[in-house]
């Protein structure tokens, strides 16, 4: 007779809280854009001047508030899976709700930022930092849209590691926002 | 609400906000360029370490935590020298 396979053993991925794909997809995202602003900085080191002249047609207190925005568009989201697994399926949808709004408050903003930038006629050409700024806001902010899709289908599907996934996914989006912002907004 | 662990990591998050605004409008008249970049990337690194403990549990996998702080340290550790060289280059 042959033994019993051995159980495999509660690997260090094991400790990981919820989904495996899902911190995959933080890494992934995570090495993207840090990727991105280690790229910014480079080219910076070539014109500091321009950059520092470019930085200043930006708006950081409006970016100051996005970041308020989205930090806590992240607890009302982080809040909604402790209320989903305290079976208050109404209050976690609510939470869910008010994160996706918040998250369609910091859009409005960054149309706004983006709105006043194409009226000074500031585009991905006037200048390497403009590149660097709109293609990583921009991919931030379509992050940001495909998160708040994902969090009305987790609302949707309200099952505890739905709602863990859809979170999850959002908070990288903060993640990303509370690095992005210092680099972008005051140091570049 | 105040003994909430998701509740106190917002408050903190919204401290080191105000603590990195203090920073930004003190600016160049208060600090040398490294260590006003340096403390804006330590709130950074704060902040996401927050986010990762808090927000998105790793408090319940301390080897993770510690690893991510570990690597995102790192990193902006390599962004603030980019951003020191850019100085040394003007």
């Amino acid at each position: 007779m042959h033994a019993p396979a051995p159980k495999p053993d509660a690997g260090l991925l094991d400790d990981l809280p919820g989904e495996l794909m899902m911190w995959v997809l933080i890494v992934s995202e995570l090495l993207v854009f840090g990727a991105g602003l280690a790229a910014f900085l480079s080219v910076r080191i070539s014109d500091p001047a321009g950059f520092a002249a470019a930085r200043a047609a930006l708006d950081p207190a409006l970016a100051g508030i996005n970041t308020v925005v989205l930090i806590t568009s992240g607890f009302l989201a982080a809040r909604s899976l402790d209320l989903r697994l305290g079976l208050k399926r109404a209050a976690a949808r609510w939470h869910l709700a008010g994160a996706m709004l918040l998250g369609a408050v910091f859009l409005a903003i960054k149309f706004q930022e983006y709105a006043a930038k194409a009226a000074e006629g500031i585009s991905t050409d006037t200048h390497a930092f403009f590149t660097f700024y709109y293609l990583l806001t921009g991919f931030h902010a379509a992050h940001v849209v495909a998160g708040i899709v994902l969090l009305g289908l987790v609302a949707w599907k309200d099952a505890p590691r739905n709602i863990e996934a859809g979170a999850a996914f959002w908070h990288m989006v903060d993640l990303v926002w509370v690095l992005l912002f210092p680099v972008i907004y005051v140091l570049g | 609400m105040t003994s909430n662990p998701l509740f106190l990591a917002w408050l903190t998050l919204m401290s080191l906000g105000i603590a990195a605004v203090l920073v930004t409008a003190g600016g160049a008249e208060f600090f040398s360029p490294v260590l006003f970049g340096g403390l804006l990337l330590l709130l950074a690194w704060a902040k996401a370490r927050i986010i990762l403990s808090r927000y998105l549990g790793l408090w319940q996998a301390p080897g993770w935590l510690s690893g991510f702080s570990w690597v995102i340290g790192l990193f902006c550790v390599l962004l603030l020298c980019l951003y020191a060289v850019a100085g040394l280059s003007r």
